[in-house]
């Protein structure tokens, strides 16, 4: 199957410190992948250098066959990224936040109609589209972000902690919604803390911690590997220090 | 193109809220009813300034002059009879009458022996607004001129053949305004007062606007950062800089919009506080031919120095808004940029800036925002040089700023530059 995208020895550094220093792994297409790891681990500035928000300090970043440093623009129109704990414009309707990106990404009216009416099927609010964004519940307002970040058909779509904060209810109708969509053939590129959301969810995972990565494969894989019940006892094990680590 | 307007639009939108628009609207409206209640109200005082009088040289042909006299300047006069001192004090306050003068019995023979007797004049305080202090000139300026109507009925009694007039007034100047190589026989403190109170609200006016699109940019990023929405919008398939200049050109036009509305309410407010003001046509007449007006060209380069001054303040809001994280820090970061702004406002409105020492002076002239200010007199003065000047020192500015501005926002810097404060999310 086609890698929709490719990163090789990433680096990131802000001044001296150096937040990434190895990170290498493939994202094929329609498949969900995550990079599951503690706080502080480099999970975000990973995803944000993959989006284009930051520049990487080494290494390479391929996304359907284009070189992020050199198109960028043209990245940017086959990717979407939803940040953690982002919001909405709280002045804006909800059928106004997504016209608003819609017509950011499409070429001409049509298509932004058509990006429009996807995003309203997939977040699933109906007639509160038509309220301000400033009156949403943190969930509504996540089923929104998740409906912007998917109604562009992306080829690869950057979530961040997709369903932090939110109930059970809404978590499971996100995680839903996110397979559904990589069945349809969208590719997506997931950070969590939650051990049994990337089980549930990825097709295959990645652990990280202080900026390097030091397990990749499917969560059965790793299970099997590490004589594990679930990922989180596979997580706890990759990121244990050894006894000979410890002073 | 199409997707800066896509980012116009919602930046206006954005901006355009009910906490923007509501307080903007009261403000406009209230300035325009406090100026039209102080006309009324000073209208009314005129016409209804009530004096009480006891006339104890009641019959005396000097008495009812005197009475006559004070009728024909603005005063409405309430004869009181059989009352004493106590008793008509007591009625004026109850009336709330201006002023209650009590003429003395021996006034007409006082006069007639050249040693007038004083006559009392009672004036209960009760406000000190400016109506009321209003009513109280209005009696005085009575008084002042039917004692100078007796006066030169006195010296024309005393000195016959003589001109009282020459005699009160032995020195009479004959006022000329110099206006660069124009002149006119008119008195400078009638000129200055008329074109100062004209252009008062203009400094104020350009202070308002630069402050308003400072705050809006500067909360604007903020938010955009607190909600997280900039790091979406940076990920969009749209320029970096267009989403720096729709920002700065949405809060650009609602400041312009906001200004607009507070011109027109500042306008009828300063108009009621001073009755009007209005020029009789010859001092409109003597106006225009000193030069005193604002031509089409100066209300140009008015507007464009204005334009690119608020630029400056959106270019530097927009760098003052990289650096902060929350809207809570807003105020905080565009102090700097208020105290650049009111520097210029209070020294261009109490002071001379060429007679300041050369220090200070250039001091002034090197903030952009000073030259805003100073347009509005060079102006007056058709001095077109030093308003060209300081536009082309002011657009200097602005290319260095919104050069730093792009560079900030094409960089990492953008999202990351709260790290600079020590707060590291990685």
């Amino acid at each position: 199957m086609e890698n929709v995208l490719s990163v090789k020895g990433l680096k990131k550094n802000y001044g001296q410190f150096e937040a990434v220093t190895d990170v290498s792994f493939e994202v094929k297409k329609g498949e969900i992948f995550a990079l599951i790891g503690p706080n502080g681990a480099g999970k975000s500035t990973t995803l944000k250098v993959i989006s284009g928000l930051l520049s990487l300090s080494g290494g390479e970043v391929i996304i359907d066959g284009l070189n992020i440093e050199k198109d960028s623009d043209k990245i940017r129109k086959i990717i979407t990224y939803l940040p953690e704990d982002s919001g909405a414009y709280k002045n804006l309707t909800g059928n106004e936040y997504l016209r608003f990106m819609a017509e950011l990404y499409s070429d001409t009216k049509k298509e932004a109609d058509e990006f429009v009416e996807k995003g309203k099927e997939i977040s699933g609010l109906g007639q509160r589209l038509k309220n301000k964004t400033s009156t949403y519940s943190k969930g509504m307002v996540r089923k929104l972000l998740l409906g912007r970040t998917v109604m562009s058909k992306p080829k690869l779509a950057i979530l961040d902690e997709p369903t932090s904060g939110l109930d059970v209810i809404n978590a499971m109708e996100i995680r839903k919604t996110i397979k559904k969509m990589a069945k349809e053939g969208m590719s997506v590129l997931l950070s969590s803390h939650n051990m049994l959301e990337i089980e549930f969810l990825s097709d295959r995972v990645s652990i990280i911690d202080k900026g390097k990565i030091h397990e990749s494969g499917t969560p059965s894989e790793l299970k099997k590997k590490y004589n594990a019940e679930n990922l989180e006892e596979v997580f706890e094990r990759v990121v244990e220090p050894k006894p000979e680590e410890i002073k | 193109m199409r997707k800066f307007l896509v980012l116009l639009r919602k930046e206006v939108k954005e901006l355009l809220t009910v906490q923007v628009i509501a307080p903007l609207l009261v403000t406009a409206v209230l300035f325009f009813f406090i100026g039209n209640l102080m006309d009324k109200e000073q209208k009314k005082s005129d016409q209804n300034t009530n004096v009480a009088v006891i006339n104890n040289d009641s019959g005396s042909q000097s008495s009812s002059a005197l009475i006559e006299l004070l009728k024909n300047n603005k005063l409405k006069i309430q004869l009181l009879e059989n009352k004493s001192e106590t008793e008509a004090l007591e009625e004026v306050k109850k009336n709330n009458d201006a002023a209650l003068i009590i003429i003395p019995a021996n006034f007409n023979q006082s006069l007639e022996t050249g040693k007038p007797e004083k006559i009392k004049f009672f004036t209960p305080l009760n406000n000190f607004s400016l109506t009321g202090s209003k009513k109280y000139s209005t009696v005085t300026a009575a008084i002042a001129i039917t004692n100078d109507a007796f006066s030169r009925n006195m010296i024309a009694k005393e000195i016959t053949n003589a001109d009282p007039e020459s005699l009160k007034n032995p020195i009479k100047p004959d006022e000329y305004v110099v206006v660069g190589d124009k002149q006119a026989n008119i008195s400078p403190n009638l000129i200055m007062g008329f074109v100062s109170q004209q252009t008062a609200f203009i400094p104020i006016i350009l202070f308002m606007v630069i402050i308003l699109a400072s705050q809006m940019i500067a909360t604007a990023i903020a938010n955009e950062k607190e909600n997280k929405t900039l790091e979406t919008l940076l990920t969009a398939p749209v320029k970096r800089n267009s989403i720096a200049l729709a920002k700065m050109a949405g809060a650009g036009l609602i400041a312009l919009l906001s200004s607009l509305v507070y011109i027109i309410g500042f306008r009828s407010y300063i108009n009621g506080m001073s009755g009007g003001a209005k020029a009789t046509a010859e001092v409109s007449q003597i106006i225009k031919d000193l030069g005193l007006t604002l031509t089409p060209e100066s209300y140009a380069l008015l507007g464009l120095s204005l334009f690119v001054g608020i630029l400056v303040a959106l270019a530097i809001s927009l760098i003052l808004g990289a650096f902060v994280e929350d809207v809570k820090g807003v105020a905080g970061l565009t102090t700097p940029l208020m105290i650049l702004v009111l520097i210029p406002y209070f020294l261009t409105m109490f002071l001379d800036i060429n007679s300041l020492s050369p220090a200070l002076k250039y001091a002034v002239y090197a903030i952009p925002f000073s030259h805003i200010f100073l347009a509005t007199q060079n102006l007056f003065m058709h001095n077109y040089l030093p308003v060209i000047l300081g536009i082309l020192y002011q657009f200097l500015w602005l290319v260095v700023f919104i050069y730093i501005a792009a560079k900030i926002f094409s960089s990492d810097k953008i999202v990351t530059m709260k790290l600079n404060f020590g707060k590291k999310k990685v």
